[in-house]
């Protein structure tokens, strides 16, 4: 329970913020059948289930909601989405709430991860698989990447052995400072709508 | 048939065996594929969690638009199940005039523009609904008689997209081209379980604990190797095999190629054009007479 000290644990403000996202309709249109958590993948692992986010959202629980693993534990891979017979795109409203998580300072490995793979994006407008492992474990502190690197050694040395990871970033676009353009002009564009 | 081919990050890096051995194939099958010049990253489903949503799509609609601008009314065609299933999406919104004219309004700080014409196509569709199984069966002068083939098709392949060109649930154009390749295609359980993608970066324990009754499904079900279309998948299942041999305490031993692997193989092209020493797990004694 968040609200030890008087701060309210459900607020509505919340609610309608998510509602406005990108994908904010798609919660409204929930029935909580349930049928997302039992298509899904990692539903074990995940403190709550897609279903009930939806319900934490609407319930404005913004704690319950933003701190949850379920956003980063999302694999994107659909199934439920196919099966779904509302036709929610569950990784979609993921998505906006990793968004929203991120904004609100949550900070999980995926979080992390996505901040890496982005800056990549940014600066060269391609990913450098390569350099990708390497900058994250900058980023989730030393002795993590301690941990990652001896746990790992093996995945990453047969990667290396068989060509698989470059050690040099292949090129990038030409001009990235106009891709990077693009992306402020969306996001302002983004932002304008609320 | 002509495509405007979009690669994707993968085939610099972690599936630049499936990048080698898709270009030798489709030479081989007539396919003249035109690189979209200065592609960017599609984002995959992480960029949305930084910049958000719209910025996202607009970053993978940079390259239906640089599409566009090469070549007009041509498909785009794409090897990557990531890059398939965001571009794809992306493209969709294009019918809807308020995002096309917000996207374009974005696209014109690199002077480009997307009319929202072009559709955006997989591997597996293209090979299976433009090419076609006979020309594939035709080509295979070395047809892969008595192996068995456990096809993982992966989820984005299939699911993200839904009904564009297979069932999502039941998808069968994996298995009609290990058909085509004269190999046959076995049945096998948890073939429509989620490797789990990229979270093998952030959480390998997780994909190690899914990977596993993949890989094990396969091997029960008598399969010599897994193929699969998709670049996660393939790493996936490849190169956290030995990590869940260990933990499970199995001796699993299935080479995972790409399905353009086994095309070229089955084609009579070199070991060296199908890309097969980018594979962890040795494929080269489960393939012996076609190697």
């Amino acid at each position: 329970m968040s609200g030890a000290d008087g701060v309210k644990r459900y607020d509505p403000e919340f609610t309608k913020r998510v509602y406005k996202m990108d994908n904010g309709k798609w919660v409204k249109m929930c029935m909580q059948c349930g049928i997302c958590p039992t298509t899904c993948t990692l539903r074990d692992i995940m403190d709550h289930s897609p279903r009930r986010i939806i319900q934490l959202i609407r319930a404005g629980d913004k704690e319950q909601v933003l701190k949850s693993n379920t956003l980063w534990l999302c694999t994107s891979c659909y199934t439920c989405a196919c099966r779904c017979p509302r036709g929610v795109p569950m990784m979609d409203v993921m998505h906006d709430l990793r968004h929203l998580a991120e904004e609100e300072g949550y900070i999980t490995n995926q979080s992390h991860m996505a901040k890496v793979y982005y800056n990549d994006v940014a600066k060269r407008g391609r990913i450098w698989e390569g350099g990708l492992t390497m900058k994250y474990g900058l980023k989730i502190g030393i002795g993590n990447a301690l941990k990652m690197a001896r746990e790992m050694q093996d995945v990453g040395m047969e990667m290396l052995k068989h060509k698989r990871l470059s050690i040099f970033p292949p090129k990038g676009v030409k001009n990235p400072a106009k891709l990077r353009a693009v992306l402020q002009k969306a996001a302002a564009l983004a932002k304008e709508e609320g | 048939m002509k495509y405007n081919y979009f690669p994707g990050c993968a085939s610099e890096g972690t599936a630049l065996a499936n990048y080698h051995a898709f270009l030798a194939v489709a030479k081989k099958l007539g396919i003249e594929l035109n690189e979209i010049e200065d592609w960017n990253c599609c984002g995959a489903t992480v960029t949305s969690s930084v910049i958000g949503e719209f910025p996202a799509q607009v970053l993978a609609a940079r390259n239906l638009a640089l599409a566009e601008k090469q070549q007009r009314d041509t498909d785009i065609v794409t090897t990557c199940s990531s890059c398939y299933a965001i571009l794809g999406l992306t493209n969709n919104k294009f019918a809807d005039e308020e995002f096309k004219k917000k996207a374009n309004e974005a696209l014109k700080e690199d002077e480009l523009e997307y009319t929202g014409n072009l559709n955006v196509r997989f591997l597996l569709d293209v090979l299976v609904n433009d090419i076609g199984v006979e020309k594939i069966e035709a080509a295979a002068e070395k047809p892969l008689k008595g192996l068995k083939v456990a096809g993982y098709v992966g989820c984005q392949s299939v699911k993200a997209l839904r009904g564009h060109y297979d069932d999502p649930e039941y998808p069968e154009s994996l298995d009609k081209i290990i058909r085509a390749l004269g190999a046959e295609a076995v049945e096998f359980e948890n073939s429509n379980k989620c490797c789990t993608g990229a979270l093998a970066l952030t959480a390998p324990e997780i994909t190690v604990s899914a990977v596993h009754p993949i890989i094990d499904g396969a091997a029960k079900a008598g399969a010599d190797l897994i193929v699969t279309p998709c670049p996660l998948c393939q790493m996936n299942l490849d190169a956290y095999q030995a990590k869940a041999n260990k933990q499970f305490q199995t001796n699993n031993n299935l080479p995972v190629l790409f399905i353009t692997q086994l095309m070229a193989l089955a084609f009579g092209l070199s070991r060296k054009e199908a890309g097969l020493d980018y594979c962890i797990v040795s494929p080269y004694q489960k393939l012996s007479n076609w190697v």
